[in-house]
């Protein structure tokens, strides 16, 4: 949470708004942590239930429980409630940092840019919407986790969805590839929800880009329920 | 105790190429402790897995007093288990361990100490269980299958990794469970082991064959 105000702050301290004007985006450039907090999240989801399945856990849990499903939707219930209740603060914070750093680096209303405050519509959407970003992260991780049991592997499928696609998308050139990429990949859609200005040029709007993210963390949890339901624990 | 028996029927299970259970039958009846015996790899932890809904058959019925794990809504209050001692949160507290199971099967934690103390585990209760010798984990494992008081026991090994006196100590505490009118399973590598123990055997003999043994 602290790192990820931090990085906010940095983010925001190397960002710089000359006198003519500029296009940056001041909610999104205050929000930069969400890039670091989510891998933290991704890594905490797993662990919750791969740790179970590295120690032999998962067979006392499931002779406890055997209703899996029920095991996963417990375990879904935790991680959300602590990634919505982590994020908010790294939230907050990052907002509270931008709004103290920003005016000095040319974020001023001369420029065009009122102070950061969430009693501005746009900037609330990005801030509550980084929140349920980390929280569909979470759930994301879980269900990929319950998938495939083993945590190397399901921290490298996570990590790889996340920062892999926009990566390639930069290398892809044929610009329909770029913004079709762009809207699929669970991150970038994602992230559209901390767009305050320039929304037009978006691939995506920013609701429908957390839809999208919401999509991937359904389709992950119930290929990790069914399959918790059919193999062997 | 009507409900304390285990039916295993016709159980078929495959893993790969391997026929890890071919038939497997047997019965498991109140008030006695069955011994059941046979090589590493014979399809024992097999056998137990099915019977708790753990692992799918391919053909054949596993049940507990009548009815399939699956379907038990607080399943430890039927069949208390032991199948792998190691498996713990090293980090966690034997106690927390035992509390976090209790609270899954609407159980106090007056139970959980109760159940400590059963196998004298009080001085170290309030350690982490990461800490503890095999011994030592065999009797939380054993403190965790009583915890639901069930009519049935089904312990793996359990006196695998213990000293003498541990041993005599497991022995003499399977045969009051037995006495008390429960059902007991419990397997072994080492015929040896439960000769003095079991009143009735199911020897297998690899690949999940079975052959049965009265005494």
């Amino acid at each position: 949470m602290a790192a990820t105000a931090a990085l906010g702050a940095v983010a925001d301290a190397a960002t710089k708004c000359p006198s003519g004007g500029c296009q940056l985006d001041p909610a999104r450039t205050c929000l930069t942590g969400i890039y670091l907090s989510q891998a933290v999240v991704a890594i905490l989801a797993v662990l919750a239930i791969s740790s179970e399945y590295g120690s032999g856990m998962i067979r006392v849990t499931f002779t406890a429980m055997p209703r899996r499903t029920t095991v996963l939707a417990a375990n879904a219930v935790t991680v959300t409630g602590l990634a919505l209740a982590a994020g908010t603060v790294a939230v907050l914070g990052s907002v509270l940092a931008g709004r103290l750093i920003l005016p000095g680096h040319g974020f001023t209303a001369a420029h065009g840019y009122p102070p950061l405050s969430l009693g501005d519509g746009p900037v609330l959407r990005a801030a509550a919407g980084s929140v349920l970003y980390l929280a569909l992260i979470a759930l994301l991780s879980l269900g990929v986790a319950a998938a495939v049991r083993d945590s190397a592997v399901a921290i490298g499928i996570i990590l790889g969805l996340l920062y892999l696609i926009p990566i390639i998308a930069t290398v892809v050139g044929a610009p329909g590839w770029h913004r079709h990429l762009g809207q699929i990949a669970p991150m970038t859609a994602g992230l559209a929800i901390q767009a305050t200005t320039g929304l037009r040029s978006l691939p995506l709007s920013p609701w429908t880009g957390l839809g999208v993210l919401a999509a991937w963390a359904a389709a992950a949890l119930l290929a990790g329920g069914l399959l918790l339901r059919l193999r062997d624990a | 105790m009507s409900e304390a028996t285990i039916e295993v029927s016709g159980l078929r299970k495959r893993f790969g190429a391997t026929l890890a259970l071919d038939e497997m039958s047997f019965t498991v009846r109140p008030g006695q402790i069955t011994g059941f015996v046979g090589p590493n790899g014979a399809g024992k932890s097999t056998t137990m897995r099915v019977i708790l809904g753990l692992d799918a058959a391919d053909a054949g019925a596993a049940l507990i007093g009548g009815q399939p794990y699956r379907s038990l809504r607080h399943p430890l209050s039927h069949v208390g288990a032991l199948l792998d001692a190691a498996a713990l949160q090293p980090s966690g507290t034997a106690r927390n361990h035992l509390l976090w199971l209790a609270h899954s099967q609407g159980l106090t934690a007056r139970r959980v100490d109760e159940v400590i103390g059963q196998v004298g585990l009080e001085s170290a209760a309030r350690r982490k269980a990461g800490g503890y010798s095999l011994g030592m984990r065999q009797r939380l494992g054993i403190a965790a299958a009583m915890l639901g008081d069930p009519p049935v026991l089904m312990l793996d090994e359990p006196v695998n990794g213990m000293d003498p006196e541990g041993i005599v100590w497991m022995r003499g505490f399977l045969r009051s469970l037995a006495a008390q009118g429960r059902a007991l399973l419990v397997s072994s590598h080492l015929m040896s082991e439960l000769q003095d123990t079991a009143d009735h055997l199911v020897v297998v003999a690899g690949q999940g064959h079975r052959r049965h043994q009265r005494r």
